[in-house]
């Protein structure tokens, strides 16, 4: 699903934020990315989403090598992925409904498919009294469901999530947590870099810490550090 | 905060396009203002330029109808001889009316013109130096370079007297016009799109934020630009029509004023009525306008598409 051979990121600054990663998810997983600040977590992120470019290495993505992924074919890349950001990234002119079937729109669903799918998946994060709303009306945690819906709302095959809750108490954390673990039950790939010690804990999932752009631990069932 | 509730129900390619188009319009109202008056000023001397350069050139084609080809007869010429010439100029292709002005006239029509001065003729009285000529009159302007080789060939011509020196000035002044329109015209043409291009650049700009999340789900760099091209073809489009309208008043004021002025009534030369210009303006600017908006906001583009 997805696979990383000996992959090396160094930004044109000269920072190396990733050094000689290979890792390997597999379909219907849940892995995190922890490390700390500035270890590389984005960035590994960003290689993912081909919204930067490995200087040396391979990126597997389903089956295809898109290391090499000219960049008239990332948009197609993307709609395979669902992302979430720590910032949810909504359009703010936009209701919550339109935020939604904007996600389908762009990958030209028709109006039918739109208007049964968009109300679908908002129920499924519990926003369906919320779809004629804007985003500054909302919440974190119901702007981050927004997110949630858009990401789900063409049926990827992986969630990518760049510190999810890293805007969220913790109660609103969990709401989110609990619907990520609900959508990788039902067989999609989650990504998620994270901060949150006591989630990574919790939840016993596959972690992947970076240090310093190395990858220095891959347990299949581990916590935040292996310390604790 | 303005609601547009439902837009996403009815979202279809189309409606998309022009109603994010014409947001981006409106919600840019300082930069559309700026480009729409640019684009108007620019549009509306290259306007200016060409109505004028279109108009030196009726004038000169009246000019030239009014005066003729004036043929000199050789001196030595017979009645005889002058009667055969003219008969065959008058068979010449393009030859309208003939007339025959003898020496004793030309003599005249000489005196007539030096009256201040009759000293400088004082001498040539009796001597006819001034030849007998024939003055042809042309069906067809554009003949005018075959009747006078035809009439080159003929016998007991002289020479052949086609331009004069108003005729020489007015081809002078119409070709540095046409220079004038070009230079003008490639001049604006990089200013506004300039303009159109910063404008929009401004929108991008506001909007890159929103930009980058459509990246993000996985627009394609075409259905993002979508938008911002409509902008510029709007903008592009209503400079256009202000344009038009803006210099049909204009040329109708002006032609006005200038066709009641007393040269022209003496002269009997008319200009282009405002229609005839329009004519050839209007589809120039409508082409020239959605043109210069589409590439301006092309070219605007370039940088925010890379995420
Ligand atoms: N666009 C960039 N240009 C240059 N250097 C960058 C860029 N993005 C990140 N870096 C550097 O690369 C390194 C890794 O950054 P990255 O954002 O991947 O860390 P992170 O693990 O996501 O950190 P955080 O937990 O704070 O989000 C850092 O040293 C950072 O300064
Ligand atoms: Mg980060």
């Amino acid at each position: 699903m997805i696979e990383f051979k000996n992959v090396t990121k160094v930004y044109t600054t000269g920072t190396e934020a990733v050094h000689d990663a290979s890792f390997s998810i597999d379909k219907g997983e849940f892995a995190f990315l922890v490390g700390s600040s500035g270890s590389g977590k984005s960035t590994l992120i960003k290689l993912i989403l081909k919204e930067e470019e490995a200087n040396s290495g391979n990126i597997i993505i389903n089956g295809k090598d898109i290391t090499y992924l000219k960049p008239k074919r990332v948009p197609y890349l993307r709609r395979s992925m669902g992302v979430v950001f720590q910032d949810f990234r909504l359009l703010p002119d936009k209701t919550v409904y339109e935020n939604v079937a904007f996600a389908m729109y762009i990958v030209k669903s028709t109006p039918k498919h739109i208007r049964r799918q968009v109300p679908y998946v908002l129920s499924q994060v519990g926003l369906s009294e919320k779809s004629k709303m804007y985003p500054n009306e909302l919440s974190g945690g119901e702007q981050q469901r927004v997110a949630l819906a858009r990401a789900l709302v063409n049926n990827p095959s992986m969630i990518i999530a760049d510190e999810p809750t890293g805007n969220l108490d913790p109660d609103t954390a969990w709401d989110i947590m609990n619907l990520l673990d609900e959508i990788n039950r039902r067989g999609t790939t989650v990504v998620m870099a994270t901060h949150a010690k006591d989630i990574v804990n919790t939840m016993k999932k596959r972690v992947i810490q970076i240090n310093k752009g190395i990858i220095v631990r891959d347990d299949k069932k581990g916590g935040y550090s292996s310390e604790v | 905060m303005i609601k547009k509730v439902g837009i996403a129900v009815r979202y279809n390619g189309f409606t998309y396009l022009i109603s994010e188009g014409f947001s981006n319009v409106f919600k840019n109202k300082k930069g559309t203002m700026i480009s729409l008056i640019t684009m108007i000023c620019a549009m509306f001397m290259f306007g200016a330029a060409f109505a004028i350069g279109q108009n030196v050139n009726y004038v000169m084609e009246q000019v030239q109808a009014s005066q003729g080809i004036e043929v000199f007869i050789l001196n030595e010429a017979t009645d005889e001889q002058t009667n055969t010439l003219e008969s065959e100029i008058k068979k010449i292709d393009g030859v309208s009316t003939v007339t025959y002005k003898s020496k004793e006239q030309a003599l005249e029509s000489a005196k007539e013109s030096f009256k201040e001065y009759p000293d400088a003729i004082a001498g040539y009285t009796e001597e006819y130096i001034f030849p007998a000529s024939f003055i042809v009159m042309l069906t067809d302007l554009s003949k005018a370079e075959g009747v006078e080789s035809t009439i080159a060939t003929l016998e007991n011509v002289k020479n052949i007297r086609s331009s004069n020196d108003t005729m020489n000035t007015l081809f002078k002044i119409s070709n540095g016009i046409r220079i004038a329109i070009i230079v003008v015209f490639a001049g604006l043409l990089v200013i506004a799109m300039t303009i159109i291009s910063n404008t929009i650049k401004l929108t991008v700009h506001a909007r890159r934020k929103e930009i980058s999340i459509m990246k993000y789900v996985g627009a394609t760099n075409s259905f993002i630009r979508g938008p911002f091209l409509v902008e510029g073809i709007i903008i592009g489009f209503v400079a256009a029509c202000i344009t038009i309208a803006l210099i049909t008043i204009a040329y109708d004021y002006v032609v006005t004023g200038i066709e009641s002025s007393d040269i022209l009534q003496t002269m009997n030369i008319t200009l282009l009525h405002y229609s005839e210009i329009l004519r050839m303006v209007s589809v120039v600017y409508v082409v020239l306008g959605v043109g210069i908006g589409m590439f301006g906001s092309a070219f605007s583009m370039k940088k925010y598409l890379e995420v």
